[in-house]
């Protein structure tokens, strides 16, 4: 079981004023919060513009936390409106999968359109997810992505806990191309997904990964990006590029937080 | 009046996002939906909010809404017989 990595987009990569050509129309622009404009922005630069949106057979979206800027704004509402007069829009847009929604409906695409929100996992559920559709034969291009923002609130209930007396805070958005046939734009190939259940040093992840001693072991970085529960997106985009640059087979270990950890094995094209 | 469509402007471009609209670009007499500024039924919902928040008007039946949410005129002239 194998997917093909076409593209791979991070939204550091997108400067602010291009995010008004990859989201044309100003109409549903000028609803979006940061969140959503980045994410969505990055979907489309993904797949090189609005119009390559309907040839996709799937839509995966991940997240963490969600649209946390527009679920605010919504309970903030109804506090302060004492539960009356609540704007439509925030709470449309709180929504887990309205990254996902949208990129369907600039492209007018009706096309299986899954959203996964499973703490630290949700990347590499959405992964997997991509996989199993590949093997079964149910599609052959798909679009997977994942997204988390970062807002002042949440921040100030993750330092009380104590999250960030060794992490800093962090937020971002990763979408990646795959195909289920190798290609001539192929950059790297996703050969193994896996949950292992418990913690795994070094030596364990590479002795039950690494299909040689040439594989890179990658593990979840929060120095760059900072902490939050998609941060393997970036990882695994790092994989991707430490593959374009020369490396055979780059193992990326997810472990956030305690969490169950989760391990994704990319290697290059044969 | 001219007073009321300039205050309505503020509200309709802060409430509904306007993104690069000032009011001098908004037509008073030009269709809010479709056509002239593109609302959509979402913004309908936005309108409502505004006229209730701003000057107290309940819109009690929503038949009544298209000819009054026309344009800004309509809006201004709807409000001016009905604010409380």
């Amino acid at each position: 079981m194998k997917c093909y990595i076409d593209s791979v987009v991070v939204d550091s990569r997108i400067p602010a004023d291009d995010i008004r050509e990859l989201i044309p129309d100003a109409l549903l622009r000028r609803r979006m919060s940061r969140l959503l404009r980045t994410a969505v922005a990055t979907a489309v630069s993904c797949v090189g513009g609005v119009e390559n949106i309907a040839s996709l057979d799937a839509i995966i979206t991940a997240t963490g936390w969600g649209c946390l800027t527009d679920s605010e704004r919504f309970l903030r509402n109804m506090i302060s409106e004492d539960e009356q007069l609540l704007n439509p829009t925030p709470f449309i847009q709180s929504t887990f999968n309205t990254v996902g929604g949208i990129i369907a409906l600039m492209g007018k695409n009706h096309c299986y359109n899954m959203t996964y929100v499973n703490r630290s996992h949700s990347f590499e559920d959405a992964l997997l997810d991509s996989m199993i559709r590949v093997a079964d034969g149910s599609s052959r291009n798909l679009l997977v992505g994942a997204f988390d923002e970062q807002t002042q609130s949440q921040y100030r209930i993750m330092e009380r806990m104590g999250v960030f007396r060794s992490q800093s805070p962090g937020e971002g958005s990763v979408f990646v191309s795959i195909l289920s046939e190798k290609s001539q734009s192929s950059l790297a190939q996703l050969v193994r997904l896996d949950f292992p259940g418990n913690s795994l040093n070094e030596t364990e992840v590479l002795e039950r990964y690494a299909s040689s001693s040439a594989s890179l072991l990658l593990f979840n970085s929060y120095r760059d990006k900072g902490l939050f529960p998609t941060a393997s997106a970036h990882s695994f985009a790092r994989a991707v590029e430490l593959i374009r640059c020369g490396e055979s087979e780059v193992v990326v270990y997810n472990e956030y937080l305690g969490a169950t950890p989760a391990v994704s094995v990319v290697q290059c094209v044969g | 009046m001219e007073q009321l469509i300039g205050e309505l402007k503020e509200h309709l471009i802060e409430e509904l996002n306007l993104e690069e609209i000032t009011p001098e670009d908004i037509d008073s007499e030009a269709p809010l939906f479709r056509d002239g500024l593109g609302l959509d039924s979402i913004d309908a919902l936005e309108i409502i909010l505004i006229l209730e928040k701003y000057y107290g008007i309940k819109l009690s039946n929503s038949a009544e809404a298209k000819p009054i949410f026309y344009s800004v005129k309509t809006l201004a002239e709807y409000i001016m017989k009905n604010r409380k």
